[in-house]
């Protein structure tokens, strides 16, 4: 099932006033140390760049924003917030094929909400008027919760399409985007021109770097940017705590003895009413499988059961 | 010049390649430096001491600086039978102050120190690239190497190769010798078990940053080597040097050898409680002198490793320090040949003489019997049993009866062993030859 999600009102503003420029892809990294505990125990490297990194949903988000540029002909901007040593991944960046590289200087342990402001205050200042598309990974290395990329599009009053599983980039104009839902269910969105998109790592693998290109991009110029806009009206958890869900209040199960009460609770030997082997012609077994799927209510449909279907 | 033409390419980002490099940058030359790791000493492992004394010319005053764990204070030296051991215990303070004398080091850390000096002195330095070939010309010379990257061809005036034992750009230019085999190398295999640093101190007899090495022989029954121990700040290593060919030919797993040596009991107190934190192996240039290949190829040199530049003559364990020096007078050689305009193996001879003309060659040279009574059977499988025997005897008070003599508790030893004198009397010639 196909939606079209669109830009809002938002992104919009944020085009008002502004000189039209070239658009830009933008893809945003989370540089993550690792082990720095490790790493300084005999007192050096306490900002370890050896033990940190971007994780492959980042690294696949870059790739999708470099084959949207090339797609598009736009160039690609990539973010990242951090300190120093986050530089190393925009390099890296760099070396694959980014064109303009920018560095939040933050701390990384600050709020999505916050990430995303920061974001945000950094596109305005790069005078990011004519951004397109933003691409962000669906989680970083430490397994954050995914939730910049709706921030961001909130606070830019983006469409999005987070969480792909796929993506098509058709003409480069509409980009169609396949999402995971539960249950195993997908979600096919087109988003037209512009729209903030996160990615799982299996999408795409970054594309190695030409030699060129590494040695080249250690002289690109990284953009520094230090966050200006805070954010004090969206609501803060206060208390972090294991999710439980809500209690349910159920009937008692029936049964005589034991065994077939909790046979009744975990409905171990309950047998599916929902199936019917029938033999059709393969236009009315898929009108037979509509209307029984409207019966068991996993469907809404006006007709019922079909009356002629012989059952074997 | 374009982006990917340079002076020099150096390969390999270890203790060798970055003192090369950092050599040529200081002179002034554009040198690429190619580390396939992740980052320079990522894929490095050793015994665990390094002696970087010859790092004085290149970077004064450089242990104010580098990550060096401990400083060794303490040198010991065991020889070992499965239930007994002789240690000679030395230590001295002056180790403990500068200029010091050897430092235990992690690896990842000293070779991504030394690597950035390098970087700092005007190297370009790229990782996670493996070189996979010689760039040559018509005539067969050097003229570059070849990368796994895209578009990855560095051409260069000069290929300095620092890729380690069993370099493939030393092999594909034909410089090593043919009568090199499995014989010439040992198996390194070592691991790294955390212990509080106060246990540390306590069961080696140290404190501060004094550390302790303890080189061992006997200690690795029927497969020819050694062991050692030494101390990190709040690790110790523990590790085997196995001879290659014994190893296979005696189907022994090196795992099973330093559990062995772990549960001896002159070492199970010092490793006890601990925790196995990283377990590595490595193969070692063991055979001196007489491994060392053809130095210079026209438009290229190797150092280190490759050079098979490792010392293994018993008392003396080192092969960073040569690293360390073959690499500079790699990097010095190849300044003089550019400045000349003549990098043909004619024109880089001058890396040869420098070596002759230091230690780096000199030790080798004059050690060079030395890694063959060391890993001979007669060392490994018969004088520690009787070593310890006699020292046995001499320490034994086996009243009523009296003491034996000195000269007779050696003399019956030797027979129980099955020494014959002809075979000592060669043995302590060849010893007295290289250490004298």
């Amino acid at each position: 099932m196909a939606a079209t999600a669109s830009s809002s009102g938002g992104h919009e503003r944020l085009r008002t006033g502004a000189r039209a420029v070239r658009a830009v892809i933008v893809t945003c990294q989370k540089w993550v140390a690792l082990g720095a505990a490790d790493a300084d125990s005999a007192g050096h490297n306490a900002a370890d760049q050896r033990f940190g990194g971007t994780s492959a949903a980042d690294q696949a988000a870059l790739e999708w924003a470099l084959r949207l540029g090339a797609a598009r002909s736009e160039a690609v901007t990539v973010i990242a917030l951090g300190p120093d040593e986050a530089s190393k991944a925009l390099r890296d960046a760099a070396a694959a094929g980014a064109d303009r590289l920018l560095r939040v200087d933050s701390s990384t342990s600050i709020d999505s909400v916050d990430v995303a402001a920061a974001i945000t205050s950094a596109l305005q200042s790069l005078g990011a008027a004519d951004v397109s598309f933003i691409v962000c990974g669906d989680y970083s290395l430490d397994r954050g919760s995914g939730s910049v990329p709706a921030f961001l599009a909130a606070m830019l009053g983006m469409a999005m399409a987070l969480g792909a599983v796929g993506i098509d980039l058709a003409d480069g104009t509409d980009v169609e985007v396949l999402r995971r839902l539960d249950g195993g269910r997908r979600e096919r969105l087109r988003l037209h021109d512009s729209g903030v998109i996160s990615v799982e790592g299996s999408t795409a693998t970054l594309r190695r770097a030409s030699l060129s290109g590494v040695l080249a991009s250690k002289a690109k110029q990284i953009e520094m940017h230090t966050p200006t806009r805070s954010i004090d009206h969206v609501a803060r958890a206060t208390t972090m705590s294991t999710y439980r869900p809500r209690a349910r209040q159920l009937a008692p199960p029936v049964g005589g003895n034991p065994l077939a009460r909790l046979h009744a609770l975990t409905s171990a030997t309950h047998r599916s009413t929902h199936g019917e082997t029938v033999v059709l012609d393969p236009q009315m077994a898929a009108r037979r499988i509509v209307e029984a799927l409207t019966v068991w209510g996993y469907l809404d449909g006006e007709s019922g059961p079909a009356a002629d279907a012989p059952t074997r | 010049m374009s982006e990917t033409d340079f002076d020099v390419v150096v390969v390999g980002a270890g203790p060798a390649g970055s003192c090369a490099a950092l050599s040529l940058a200081k002179a002034g030359h554009s040198v690429l430096l190619v580390e396939r790791g992740p980052f320079a000493g990522s894929k490095n492992m050793y015994g665990g001491v390094v002696y970087p004394r010859i790092l004085d010319a290149l970077i004064p005053n450089w242990w104010e600086e580098a990550p060096i764990q401990r400083w060794v204070t303490r040198r010991q030296t065991m020889v070992m039978t499965p239930t007994q051991s002789l240690t000679i215990d030395y230590r001295s303070d002056t180790w403990a102050k500068p200029p010091y004398n050897g430092a235990t080091a992690y690896r990842p850390d000293f070779d991504f120190w030394l690597a950035g000096k390098a970087e700092a002195a005007g190297a370009q330095l790229i990782c996670s690239t493996t070189v996979t070939g010689l760039l040559r010309d018509g005539h067969g010379r050097t003229i570059g190497v070849r990368t796994d990257r895209p578009d990855g061809d560095i051409t260069a005036r000069l290929v300095i190769a620092c890729d380690g034992v069993n370099s493939f750009l030393a092999k594909e230019a034909g410089l090593y010798r043919r009568d090199v085999d499995a014989n010439s190398f040992t198996l390194g295999v070592k691991e790294t078990i955390a212990l509080p640093t106060d246990v540390i101190n306590e069961r080696f007899g140290v404190r501060g940053r004094e550390g302790a090495d303890i080189e061992i022989i006997g200690c690795t029954g029927d497969v020819n080597g050694g062991g050692f121990i030494y101390t990190n700040l709040d690790t110790i290593g523990v590790g085997v040097v196995l001879k290659l060919s014994k190893l296979g030919a005696q189907r022994q797993r090196p795992e099973e050898i330093i559990a062995n040596l772990k549960a001896h009991p002159s070492v199970a107190p010092l490793v006890e409680g601990g925790e196995v934190k990283e377990y590595s192996a490595h193969l070692i240039p063991e055979a001196g002198y007489d491994m060392i290949p053809t130095l210079a190829g026209d438009g290229l040199l190797i150092a280190g490793d490759a050079a098979g530049l490792c010392l293994a003559a018993g008392i003396w364990l080192e092969g960073v320090n040569f690293a360390l020096a073959s690499g500079m007078y790699a990097g010095d050689a190849a300044a003089d040949a550019l400045r000349s305009d003549d990098t043909s193996a004619a024109g880089l001879a001058g890396y040869r003489q420098r070596l002759e003309r230091t230690f780096v060659l000199k030790d080798h040279a004059k050690l060079r019997h030395i890694p063959h009574l060391v890993l001979g059977d007669r060392l490994q499988q018969e004088y520690p049993q009787m070593v310890a025997n006699i020292v046995e005897r001499m320490f034994r008070v086996d009243n009523p009866r009296p003491k034996p003599g000195i000269r007779r508790i050696l003399t019956q030893e030797r027979r129980h062993a099955g020494i014959r004198w002809r075979d000592l009397a060669k043995d302590t010639w060849t010893a007295m030859r290289g250490f004298g």
